[in-house]
């Protein structure tokens, strides 16, 4: 299935889907050493990231999530590519200063049309999603 | 979008490296949000120690002294660290040092802080001011009416070196106007100290989704400065408010209706007992009540916060490490009031740095095996980064439970009995 969708930041990716109905901050929610989540209580607490396709709705936080973008990426502990709903200029600015491909505005419900295990792939210039099942 | 003949100078790389990048950075942020165009700035606001070297290095690589005012994030502060026998300090300041010169070749001020309006340094009305740091963007917007859009740390940098920022965002009058109402359900506040106003605030940010506009009713009129800051900074740290009016408070908040426009409310959030009862719970993250470190100064101290804890601490001697982030020119001020001698004597000291993400006695990676395993703090923001970046166990209360932790190294905070 092809989802069509608005480009954030440039580059194509593919990888496995971690799908999460809720906001994400790179600086905080996400160990930049493992690679996986690592707030106390959240849903996701323990998931990896790495080199996943991650879907969520939009970014929150600090606006050192675009520094914390960077380490992770530096370490090999970032997703391979981002999904979301509808991005806000951090999460925006993160994506596009450390290179990961992202789209959001997708024209049909990814939380729902995406399950995690998913096999997704993401081509951001050309603005389109495709899913590829499990 | 559309360039100026100067931008595409700037975009084409007819002056410097640095520029380029930072421009193209702009241009493609900018894009991805259809803004018409760039704006110059009013002044700008980076984190040098916050961003990585290489990308230190290459935004600022053959640029001349900026005709703008420039200003800084609290930086690292490693040779007081070392002061305070922290293991890992030597391994930071290498690197501090190399940014720290290109910092100060740039022309940029020294200010060093998270609340640089303390110093005399703010914004007018609809100054366009890009920045970095979430807590002096939500604070200069709602606090003094700003234009301050949402950005990230690198972007901020890249609009401090282009002197341009896109337009877009909260830059557009329109786009300032409420689109939630945070009604208050049968709250009575007024006993609340600021750490009630943070647990607002973290529980209002974690309800509005992206980085809408919010409008707060109900609170007193005039709200005390330290109580309208503490509700605003929290926002952005469990979501992305980035501008909030205080009803009766804020510039653009006389009234609801200035407040909110003709734009249509998208929902009304009411706080109640619950609500704040959750938040102060979810902020609390510990076991046994051993305290082993505590926090003032997210964001960096007013000098009234400074007089309240010396209040609480004359004469006493605390058993934790304690911490307050206050930039230098309010803690010259603590120092001139005969404060700072007090913290001092008490066994406190005082840090132009980030007691919260970058907290050197919190963090593994500065404090080595001395790192705290837990920690007080009056602030939310500060209570979710420790938590989070330090990865230890957090203690969240008012500031009298925090120094009274501090001296007896004993959590006996309790929740606020809610009227």
């Amino acid at each position: 299935m092809e989802i069509r969708a608005h480009m954030v930041s440039a580059g194509k990716a593919e990888g496995k889907a971690v799908v999460y109905n809720g906001p994400f901050a790179f600086l905080g929610d996400l160990s930049p050493v493992t690679g996986k989540i690592c707030m106390p209580r959240h849903r996701l607490e323990g998931q990896s990231l790495v080199n996943k396709v991650f879907v969520f709705t939009t970014g929150k936080g600090s606006s050192g999530c675009d520094f914390a973008a960077w380490a992770a990426k530096k370490n090999g502990r970032a997703p391979a590519a981002i999904i979301c709903l509808e991005s806000e200029p951090v999460l925006s600015g993160a994506v596009i200063a450390t290179g990961i491909p992202a789209v959001d505005r997708p024209e049909k419900n990814v939380l729902e049309l995406i399950k995690t295990g998913d096999y997704v792939r993401v081509d951001a210039n050309a603005g389109i999603i495709e899913i590829k099942g499990k | 979008m559309l360039l100026t003949d100067e931008e595409k100078r700037m975009l084409d790389g007819e002056y410097c490296p640095g520029i380029q990048r930072s421009m193209d950075l702009l241009v493609k942020l900018g894009e991805s949000f259809d803004a018409e165009k760039l704006v110059p700035i009013s002044y700008g606001h980076i984190g040098y120690d916050f961003c990585p070297e290489p990308f230190w290095d290459k935004m600022t690589e053959g640029v001349p002294q900026t005709p703008h005012r420039v200003t800084t994030h609290p930086s690292y502060s490693p040779e007081i660290w070392k002061k305070c026998g922290l293991p890992l300090a030597d391994n930071w300041i290498g690197e501090h040092e190399r940014k720290l010169k290109r910092f100060k070749e740039l022309g940029w001020l020294r200010t060093e802080t998270c609340a640089e309006y303390l110093l005399g340094i703010f914004p007018r009305k609809g100054d366009i001011v890009p920045m970095g740091g979430s807590c002096m963007q939500v604070a200069n917007n709602s606090l003094f009416g700003a234009k301050v859009d949402r950005m990230g740390i690198l972007v901020s940098l890249a609009a401090a070196v282009c002197g341009r920022t896109p337009l877009m965002g909260l830059l557009i009058p329109e786009n300032r106007y409420a689109s939630h109402l945070v009604e208050l359900d049968d709250l009575d506040v007024s006993d609340w100290t600021m750490s009630e106003y943070h647990c607002l605030g973290y529980y209002i940010g974690d309800q509005v989704p992206g980085f809408k506009p919010v409008a707060v009713n109900g609170l007193p009129p005039n709200l005390p400065f330290d109580f309208a800051r503490a509700l605003v900074i929290s926002m952005p740290t469990s979501g992305a408010v980035t501008l909030a009016h205080i009803v009766g408070t804020t510039p653009e908040a006389s009234t609801l209706e200035a407040a909110q426009g003709k734009r249509k409310l998208e929902n009304v959030i009411k706080v109640g007992k619950r609500e704040m009862s959750e938040t102060w719970e979810r902020l609390n993250v510990w076991d046994d009540d051993t305290v082993e470190h505590v926090a003032f100064g997210c964001p960096h101290s007013t000098i009234d916060e400074i007089g309240r804890i010396v209040t609480l601490l004359e004469g006493k001697k605390v058993k934790t490490t304690l911490l307050i982030g206050a930039s230098t020119p309010v803690e010259a001020l603590a120092r001139r009031q005969g404060w700072a001698d007090i913290i001092e004597k008490a066994g406190g000291i005082f840090l132009p740095a980030c007691p919260s993400i970058a907290n050197p006695f919190t963090r593994a990676d500065i404090a080595g095996e001395k790192q705290a395993k837990s920690a007080a703090t009056n602030s939310a923001r500060s209570a979710h980064y420790i938590a989070s970046v330090g990865g230890i166990k957090v203690f969240f209360g008012t500031e009298e439970e925090c120094v009274n932790a501090a001296i007896s190294g004993k959590w006996k905070g309790e929740m606020p009995k809610w009227k």
